[in-house]
């Protein structure tokens, strides 16, 4: 049976902010290019819908991009390359005041224009905000902006299992349809990659259900390398059992943080944070929580575990009425405590990734017409830890920027030879039929996902060192040789979401790998990665990214300079 | 300590290369009391049943996924408490949707209508970057923020007796986008809208029910906007009479 | 299992790529939890029917002459016909207050540079006018039947 093919100019693979913005740069680019948008849920379902706190821009008089740009290479531990953040401070505003035009609905200051709130590590207000939905008002406004352009060929619940390269050419993808069970060619002749970070692989999460890592496997499966991988955020307030997120917003509007005694640790104690105290970056912020764990000052009663409080007691009904309200829905409905009378419990959640595809300031990667942008993608803007509110912008800014240097490269690009594609495709709709059919196995999907979850919270958490993070590496890879016996008992072809589960599953086992292995060879702590052996940061020997490429053999890990500019790395205090 | 509680979920599956019509299956299971529905059916597919088909994401109420009708009623399984319930809970998939496989339904439908009211901001004159943020007072934002709430959940095109029988009918979670459009004070598409409203599947085949906003997990009240709706699309059509085209805003 | 709904319900205009089950209709309706209420409402215009069945063969005996008008009198004492005036009198009592609640929320907010009185405000004009006019109208039928 011959494979179907679709043909496109442009394959996006992914529908969320980043992926979506790409793709209305290049339908308002030129009306004439026809976009394939293949993603594995329907774009509303991406998980940018769940971003709460804001979206950062240099707005009000007494900021400049200056200000933005060394608050974000400060918060990244100068580990951020500073050529990618003075091109990501100068869109911002540019990017947000198009959200607004696009009706977005931003929240607003009396005098109609938009308004602006602290956040962590923002030296003044700069975090653009829709009450505490940004992500889903930004996100909903993005999708129904999109809807606007024929041009943009929507692919919905499409799985991308690989990525067709020709020599060192982009070509396309192959994509299992998760209703029919058939395999399909999406081909391009540029391929934006907007498909978010991995959080599943950690047991404690904000992340959805849907990020599992998946436009980074496929990549680096392909040969394109991994960068800083073992930056991995812990969002301080994260809500214990479910891990669903409590903005920063709500420190931003004066939370504070308490522990068993009642005393706001982040003031009383010496954390680094300052005066910024509860608006230090979260990396400082979430070693402070397990400190305070650790020295036996953390909230135990009740079913939740260790963890500290978040007191927004003193800010009043109507401030959280108004600019916190989906804050104080998420605390009634999955904790049972109202934040106007209670303290919220929370303790640091996995969130964020800073690592990922490795890209250059255009999101253009190894392979030609190859581009990533957003978490899945490592630019460098992050660097070792991002500021919050950073992140909308950076899958706006990138988004466009990648999906407008993919447009530029399409023009150019030739078709490649169809035959030799459509037997490769042919070779993996086999392997997934295959893999589909499998009857033999012992080991069930949630007991390697467990596994998975254990080594990396043990190995990867907050505190690191050599042991556990060697311990990690270990298991993943034995991890990765069980996966070959998993066990499928779903054998059916349409709407099979075990086979999925189990592709899902492959794809975190191998940025766990990459995470894994670049984790043990830092021997310094710097930004998110903190190892008890080594406390402190060392610009000598460590002041570079890490790469880390596939290999047969196992993976590579190697080095890649940070672009450093105007700010000389110095000692990271507030 | 005494054991958990066990609950009986018994749970719609279907697959059409094998089953002429949907059936039920019964799953057994112990429960924990923080337990939303969705970790049920989630526990059921990972440590029981690996065949269970269902769609899930946010798990925080955000995302729209996970709509699915318990015992009768369509519930945002992630939001849904199960201890509510008693001993035997039914899940069944969305009603008025075609059924793909076991809890999951057809939503291309609903991503027709949607596309139908024209969900975006329309202008005479397109903006550029450069000219910054529209100015918008708070109390314009206030006119239509409720309405832009809609997580596309689905649930209120279930409960909608309406949209069971007339399968042109736009549907609540439709003309409420379309009416936040309307309202909203920097789009002009606002006739455009209203012509849509008064065409095929029309607004005024709402009956006011008012089902929609019961089972609307986010208080977007779209029943609100669809009778909201009909009361400018009156006016819009005896302005039309008045006033010639050309003369429209 | 619950009931089909109309088959073409929701269906996409692009036909699924694979074989769906029908659309079934919410399983509580049409007379369960809340649809009970609604079906009632709807249910209701059918009394209204019958009253406009009545109102015509009043009024046409009225035009008749003093004899049907007499008569058409002693057929409507009849305890049949003041059993269907008092439940057509409940139906709309029922209507009114179902109505009522509603009817606040389906005013656009704003129209022109008018907003709407805030929701109690309408609801109670809206039972102001409607004891009113039955006040009214009550006093002016019993005054021109002495």
């Amino acid at each position: 049976m011959e494979i179907e093919v679709l043909r496109h100019d442009i394959v996006i693979v992914g529908g969320g902010g980043a992926g979506l913005r790409a793709a209305i740069a290049v339908a308002e680019a030129d009306p004439s290019v026809s976009i394939g948008m293949v993603s594995k849920v329907y774009p509303m379902r991406s998980h940018t819908v769940s971003a709460e706190g804001g979206a950062a821009a240099v707005a009000r008089d007494d900021d400049d991009f200056e200000m933005h740009g060394y608050d974000t290479v400060k918060g990244s531990d100068f580990l951020g390359d500073q050529d990618v953040i003075q091109y990501f401070v100068q869109e911002a505003p540019k990017e947000l005041a198009l959200l607004e035009h696009w009706g977005c609905p931003w929240s607003r200051n009396e005098d109609g224009t938009v308004a602006t709130r602290a956040f962590g590590g923002m030296s003044t207000k700069r975090t653009w905000f829709a009450t505490d939905k940004v992500g889903f008002h930004m996100l909903h406004a993005l999708f129904q902006h999109s809807m606007r352009f024929d041009q943009i060929v929507r692919y919905d619940e499409q799985f991308v299992t690989k990525l067709l390269v020709d020599g060192n050419t982009i070509r396309g993808v192959a994509a299992l349809d998760i209703r029919e069970g058939v395999m399909r060619l999406v081909l391009g002749r540029a391929v934006v990659l907007a498909t978010g970070g991995g959080g599943k692989a950690f047991p404690f999460t904000t992340n959805g259900n849907i990020k599992t890592g998946d436009g980074m496997a496929l990549a680096y499966r392909a040969g394109v390398a991994l960068k800083d991988m073992e930056f991995v955020q812990y969002h301080p307030t994260g809500l214990p059992g479910t891990g669903i997120l409590i903005t920063e917003a709500a420190r931003g509007e004066g939370g504070y943080l308490r522990n068993a005694d009642g005393e706001r640790f982040l003031v009383e104690r010496d954390y680094g944070v300052g005066t910024k105290a509860e608006l230090g970056p979260r990396d400082m912020i979430s070693r402070a929580i397990i400190q305070e764990i650790e020295a036996g000052r953390a909230v135990t009663q009740g079913d939740w575990g260790e963890h500290v409080y978040l007191d927004l007691t003193h800010l009043g009904e109507e401030k959280i009425q108004s600019r916190i309200p989906m804050v104080r829905e998420l605390s009634k409905l999955y904790v049972g405590v109202d934040p106007v009378h209670d303290p919220i419990p929370i303790r640091p959640v996995v969130h964020y990734m800073m690592g990922g595809i490795d890209t250059d300031i255009e999101g253009g990667t190894s392979i030609d017409g190859l581009y990533a942008a957003g978490e899945c993608a490592s630019v460098s803007l992050n660097g070792a830890n991002r500021l919050g509110s950073n992140s909308l912008t950076e899958c706006l800014v990138f988004g466009a920027r990648s999906g407008r240097k993919a447009l530029e490269f399409a023009r150019g690009a030739s078709e490649g030879d169809e035959s030799s594609l459509r037997s490769e495709g042919a070779n993996e709709a086999g392997r997934v039929d295959a893999l589909r059919a499998k009857t033999s196995g012992t080991e069930k999907i949630s007991g390697l996902r467990r596994a998975l979850n254990d080594t990396m919270e043990s190995g990867c958490g907050v505190y690191r060192e050599e042991a556990s993070i060697q311990a990690s590496v270990d298991t993943v890879q034995e991890i990765k040789r069980r996966f070959e016996d998993v066990e499928i008992q779903d054998h059916s072809k349409v709407f099979n979401t075990e086979l999925i589960s189990v592709l899902e599953l492959s794809n975190m086992i191998d940025i766990s790998e990459a995470l894994t292995s670049c984790a043990v060879v830092r021997k310094e702590s710097r930004g998110a990665h903190t190892r008890r052996d080594f406390p402190n940061r060392d610009d000598q020997n460590f002041l570079h990214h890490s790469l880390c490429h596939f290999d047969s053999t196992g993976p590579k890990v190697s080095t890649k300079p940070v672009t450093l500019g105007k700010w000389e790395p110095e000692e990271r205090k507030y | 300590m005494s054991d958990p509680p066990k609950k009986t979920f018994v749970i719609t599956r279907f697959d059409p290369d094998v089953d002429e019509v949907p059936k039920t299956q019964s799953y057994e299971i112990a429960v924990d009391p923080d337990w939303k529905v969705l970790d049920a059916v989630n526990y059921i597919k990972d440590e029981v049943d690996g065949t269970l088909s269902h769609r899930w994401s946010c798990r925080m109420a955000v995302c729209g996924s996970c709509g699915m009708m318990v015992n009768g009623e369509p519930r945002l399984t992630c939001k849904d408490s199960v201890s509510q319930y008693g001993d035997t809970v039914e899940i069944t998939p969305l009603s008025n949707f075609p059924v793909i496989r076991d809890l999951v339904v057809d939503m291309d439908g609903f991503m027709d209508k949607f596309k139908k009211v024209k969900p975006w901001i329309i202008r005479a004159k397109e903006l550029a970057a450069e000219d910054g943020p529209v100015r918008q007072s708070p109390e314009e934002l206030e006119e239509f923020k409720q309405f832009s709430m809609c997580i596309n959940c689905m649930l209120c095109y279930s409960a909608c007796p309406v949209v069971s029988n007339e399968p042109e009918f736009l549907g609540p979670a439709a003309i409420a986008l379309g009416h936040r459009y309307n309202v909203d004070s920097r789009d002009e598409g606002a006739s455009e809208r209203n012509a849509i409203f008064r065409g095929e599947g029309t607004v005024f085949s709402c009956s006011f029910a008012n089902e929609c906003s019961e089972v609307c997990p986010k208080n977007v009240d779209p029943a609100a906007a669809v009778n909201q709706a009909k009361f400018n699309a009156v006016i819009d059509w005896a302005t039309g009479l008045v006033l010639p085209s050309g003369e429209k805003e | 299992m619950a009931r089909p709904a109309h088959p073409q319900a929701m269906q996409p205009v692009k036909p699924g790529r694979t074989r769906t089950a029908p659309p079934t209709m919410p399983p509580q309706f049409p007379m369960t939890g809340r649809y009970r209420a609604y079906t009632l409402f709807d249910a209701t215009g059918f009394l209204y029917l019958f009253v406009g069945f009545v109102a015509l063969r009043v009024v046409w005996a009225l035009g008749t002459g003093s004899a049907a008008w007499a008569s058409i009198q002693q057929q409507l004492a009849n305890p049949l016909y003041i059993g269907f005036h008092v439940i057509t009198l409940a139906a709309v009592c029922f209507v009114a207050v179902r109505f009522f609640g509603l009817f606040p929320k389906a005013q656009p907010p704003r129209i022109g540079p008018a907003k709407p009185p805030p929701g109690p405000v309408i609801v109670g004009m809206l039972y102001a006018a409607w004891i009113g006019i039955t006040v009214l109208m009550s006093a002016a039928l019993m005054g021109g039947i002495s």
